[in-house]
């Protein structure tokens, strides 16, 4: 068995950068992506800089995603699951792909099985140009349709099989770089989300914005002049037991509503807020900046009321007539924050590992956030709790260190 | 220019001794692994003893004895050298190979080093003079209220004393979640002493840690009072007597309190120590001090100089797990960059010795301090991030970059310009490797449309685009020309983008000159994940000149 071969569970930043510093460091490196995509819920973000750059991130997964997959000593599995994990002198894994599966080496990123297949979401798009193939098989749909993908490729590059095919490797270490599940907003029932159709979540905003440069309504594809964000969506919540600050979603409204206020100046913003938590370096002066564009409302609207041409009420209070009043919004932006990964539990016992109270990975030393009970074990990036992309960057170096460490390539 | 020569890969050698500026539990934790990990340390603290800094830091017992632990090794450890109380007088050369002078106990010390790695301290700046108030027994900061709740027998006079306590947070100025974490560290401790009462005025509660608002919501659920005001406070000082009052817009009414203590915020700012250290180390000064600028792409831990490190508060403030975190990001870069001592490294850009005249404009504008000279200018190789900055503003033409020689990029324009496209207009965009053109490659991939006639070039930083290059692709046919470079802070090599602004300024100027209309030339930021933002903007410069042609 080859000792200095590193599983990393998880394709997100937290797993890109992880499976670069390691490979950088020499070590051979197996990532497994439950999706057909690379780069986790952060590659799905546009940027957002005004006439500057406001440091959101998102353009430092794009290029980790393209050092990842430049780099041979990385062997990326898409669409890929673990399936096993024994630990007994180094870990032996077996690794699953489902029954159908777009193959990389035939694949020519053509798109017509996107273009036959996109309105069934049988066939999803990617959204870096880097991760090939650009589309991947959405494997709930694939039973009821094996037999309509193996006809549509003309290259044959979709692999279908009757059954999952699985593979055997072997690691001396793993990384756990999962990630997080955003916040579903039906939850918030008064919100109306999917049932109001100019609802919608921060990561349904940056898909849209990524998807036309700008923010369309989703029930008429007008540019949106009036919006309001509503902060702390199924965060700092008790009456959820949501006990946590998910620490992104204050910086995602304040650099989005700059940012569309900079391609867009009559934009209309208001922010519903508890606590606006900082940005950066420069908070301070970049908040003086949101002050002049924005309206900041301090209180948490209860809900949400439909009105004609698909508009939104909502209720806020006049300081000065001590008075609730309704104003009407054309899109309302639901910050939606992390929660832990819906399948750490299984994750967690598959890997004989501790969840902390909230339900994401904990680290067995406070000083050390990338250390679990088993020594071999690292997490990286959300898996072990809220981080944006920078901290979840700085979380996987710091595991990545740990197995150069626990592998003696290091002290 | 000799392709060859451009090449070659050139041998050096670095010094396996690394330098660690900054005493405090990051220094210490730096000195301590790259010790480890069998190089030798010059370890510089810049301040007297670490004491003060941990208990601003809020740093716990068990903490602070595991930072005990680490100062012993440290003090303990053969490959570690001590410089006490030192200043960083001077720094020359190159990664691997830099040359430090500190003054350290009255003496001037020159030691070498192949990197460097600043790890400065937080200081702690009270607040109170901004609320009108003066220190005194019962007007305190958070730093003197957590030494009273450290000792026991002011703790038990506050115990005894059944005080109540008001906190003042978030007016003076926004905070962290670091300072947010010891204020509601001692607002538990006042919650949980029989009769003592906590009323807290806070603005935006900086909860954006691990564990922060279950503390807060602890805190408020054993008692303790929060206001949250847009504004501070009025806050009365006479003599003894404290009053801290407020209007409340929702019951309308003045909210009055007269406490037996109030504790005031503090700010951590940078070490005051940095601006010295980014003068002598050559490196850039981010806001407020710290030494990292905010740019995505010097995180976590580099500089905007190869062979300097940047980590823990030195960067921004941070806590001990994330300094440590920083502490281990930083010895991948470290070992990376020194590995054993020997190293081949292919040069980036080349100085052609004979036609260099030696008037240091390319030492001036190159971002990454990669530029010293000896009797002509030299570049290091191992410094040199081969942005073309340099190669572009060279009056004399005498450098040149590897894969992107003035020759090449002349027949690449040539090529790109006069390249057929039937009638559609022909346009030509130069655009930034790490930002546009993957914006460009994206459009492409993903089906946007695009000008039948545009064709890219490709360039390492929009800092390489010479006034020629525009003017040539005008010359040679294009009938638009467009520069896309990264947007304002976020160039890979600082400045690029802006001498990439500063040349279409005298672009312009040449093109009035010979009567070429303005927009046929445009500049534009763009980011890598900008596809359609991309599309849009190629195609409006196409029906722009398309009118034109008419
Ligand atoms: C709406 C929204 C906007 C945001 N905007 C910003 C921003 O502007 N700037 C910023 O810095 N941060 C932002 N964030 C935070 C950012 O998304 C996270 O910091 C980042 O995605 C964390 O990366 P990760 O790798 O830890 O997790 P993820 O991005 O969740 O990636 C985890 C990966 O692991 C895979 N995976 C999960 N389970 C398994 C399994 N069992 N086997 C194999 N693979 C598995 C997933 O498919 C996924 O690809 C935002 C978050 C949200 C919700
Ligand atoms: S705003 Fe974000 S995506 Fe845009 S350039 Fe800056 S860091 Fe990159
Ligand atoms: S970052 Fe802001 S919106 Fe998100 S949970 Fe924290 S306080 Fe709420
Ligand atoms: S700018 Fe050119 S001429 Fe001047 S020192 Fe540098 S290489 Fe020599
Ligand atoms: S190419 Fe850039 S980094 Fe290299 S020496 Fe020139 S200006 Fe400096």
């Amino acid at each position: 068995m080859d000792s200095k071969n590193v599983m990393i569970i998880g394709g997100g930043i937290a797993g890109m950068t992880a499976a670069r510093e390691l490979a950088e460091a020499g070590l051979s490196v197996d990532l497994v992506e439950k999706s057909g995509f690379l780069g986790g819920h952060a590659i799905q973000y546009t940027c957002k800089a005004t006439s500057e750059c406001l440091q959101c991130g998102a353009c430092s997964v794009e290029k980790m995603l393209k050092d990842v997959v430049g780099n041979d000593k990385i062997t990326v599995h898409l669409s890929t699951e673990i399936e096993t994990i024994e630990n007994s002198n180094g870990y032996s894994i077996k690794i699953k792909k489902p029954a159908a599966f777009i193959d990389a080496k035939k694949c020519t990123n053509c798109g017509i099985c996107y273009e036959k297949f996109k309105e069934d979401d049988l066939i999803l798009q990617g959204y870096s140009k880097n991760n090939t193939p650009l589309y991947a098989v959405n494997r709930e749909k694939i039973e009821e349709n094996k037999i309509a993908l193996k006809e549509v490729c003309p290259e044959g590059a979709i692999s279908v099989s009757d059954t999952a095919s699985f593979e055997d490797l072997t690691a001396a270490a793993v990384v756990v770089a999962t990630g997080f599940t955003p916040f579903n907003p039906e939850r918030k029932g008064t919100y109306g989300y999917n049932r109001f159709s100019n609802v919608i979540s921060g990561l349904d905003l940056e898909r849209i914005k990524r998807r036309n440069g700008f923010l369309a309504r989703p029930s008429d594809g007008a540019a949106a002049q009036k919006i309001a964000f509503i902060q702390c969506v199924g965060s700092r919540d008790e009456n959820l037991g949501n006990l946590w600050c998910s620490q992104i979603c204050c910086p995602y409204a304040l650099r989005t509503a700059e940012s569309l206020k900079h391609k867009n100046p009559d934009l209309d913003v208001t922010i519903f807020y508890m606590d606006i938590q900082n940005t950066g370096k420069s908070f301070p002066a970049f908040y003086e900046t949101c002050k002049d564009d924005i309206r900041f409302i301090r209180s948490i609207p209860v809900d949400i009321f439909p009105v004609e041409n698909d508009n939104l009420n909502m209720r806020l209070f006049d300081e000065t007539e001590g008075t609730p009043v309704m104003e009407s919004f054309d899109l309302v932006v639901l910050s939606i924050g992390i929660m832990p990964n819906s399948e750490n539990k299984p994750i967690s016992e598959l890997l004989g590992l501790a969840l902390d109270q909230d339900g994401f990975f904990q680290n067995s030393d406070a000083l050390n956030k990338t250390s679990t009970s088993n020594d071999g074990i690292f997490i990286a990036g959300t898996a072990q709790g809220p981080k944006n992309i920078a901290a979840s960057m700085a979380h996987a170096g710091q595991a990545a260190s740990g197995v150069l460490k626990y592998l003696g390539v290091t002290e | 220019m000799n392709t060859k020569q451009q090449n070659d890969m050139e041998k050096v050698n670095l010094s396996t001794q690394i330098a660690v500026i900054g005493g405090g539990y990051a220094g210490l934790k730096a000195a301590s692994r790259i010790s480890a990990n069998g190089y030798n340390v010059i370890l510089a603290p810049q301040h007297n003893d670490t004491d003060n800094n941990l208990a601003v830091l809020g740093v716990s017992a068990a903490e602070t004895d595991r930072i005990k632990a680490l100062e012993n090794d440290v003090a303990n450890d053969q490959n570690v050298e001590i410089l006490p109380l030192s200043t960083l007088l001077e720094a020359s050369g190159m990664p691997g190979n830099f040359t430090l002078r500190f003054e350290s106990a009255g003496a001037v010390l020159e030691k070498s080093a192949g990197a460097v790695v600043v790890a400065t301290d937080t200081a702690v700046n009270p607040l109170h003079q901004i609320y009108g108030l003066t220190p005194a027994t019962n007007v305190v900061s958070v730093s003197e209220f957590e030494n009273l709740l450290a000792s026991e027998t002011t703790r038990k006079a506050i115990e005894d004393g059944k005080k109540t306590v008001a906190f003042l947070v978030g007016f003076a100025h926004e905070g962290s979640p670091l300072l947010m974490k010891r204020v509601l560290n001692c607002v538990s401790d006042i919650v949980g002493m029989d009769g003592c009462s906590a009323y807290v005025y806070v603005n935006n509660i900086k909860v954006a840690d691990d564990g922060l608002e279950r503390l807060y919501t602890r805190c408020r659920n054993s008692g303790a009072i929060y206001f949250k005001l847009q504004k501070a406070p009025t806050v009365i000082q006479e003599n003894e007597k404290l009053t801290v009052s407020f209007y409340d817009p929702v019951i309308r009414n003045d909210i009055e309190l007269n406490p037996d203590i109030i504790v005031c915020e503090e700010v951590l700012v940078a070490d005051n120590v940095n601006l010295g250290l980014a003068e002598a180390l050559h490196i850039d000064v981010g806001p407020m001090g710290f030494l990292q600028k905010e740019n995505v792409h010097r995180l976590p831990v580099a500089s905007n100089r190869e062979g300097i490190f940047v980590v823990g508060s030195a960067r921004e403030v941070q806590d001990l797990s994330t300094s440590w975190s920083d502490v281990d990001n930083m010895m991948l870069r470290v070992r990376a960059l020194i590995g054993d001592g020997e190293k081949s490294v292919a040069a980036k850009a080349v100085v052609d010795r004979e036609k260099c005249t030696i008037c240091l404009t390319c030492y001036r504008c190159c971002p990454h301090g990669a530029i010293s000279w000896d009797d002509k200018a030299v570049i290091s190789s191992l410094a040199c991030q081969g942005c073309g900055i340099c190669a572009s503003e060279c009056p004399m033409d005498a450098i040149q970059l590897a894969d992107f020689t003035d020759a090449e990029m002349t027949d690449r324009i040539k090529a790109a310009a006069s390249e057929s496209a039937a009638n559609a207009p022909k346009i030509v965009a130069f655009c930034c490797q790490n930002s546009a053109y993957e914006a460009g490659l994206a459009a492409k991939a993903f089906g946007h449309q695009l000008p039948a006639g545009l064709q890219l070039i490709q360039v390492p930083c929009a800092g390489k685009i010479d006034i020629h290059y525009i003017l040539n692709a005008l010359v040679e046919g294009a009938d638009g020309v467009l520069v896309l470079a990264c947007h304002t802070g976020n160039c890979k090599s600082e400045f690029g983008n802006t001498y990439a602004k500063w040349r279409i300024n005298d672009a312009y100027q040449k093109l009035e000159q010979v009567g070429i209309e303005k927009d046929r030339l445009e500049f534009k930021t763009l980011a890598s994940n900008m596809a359609s933002d991309f599309a849009r903007i190629v195609i409006d410069m196409e029906k722009r000149i398309g009118q034109k042609k008419g």
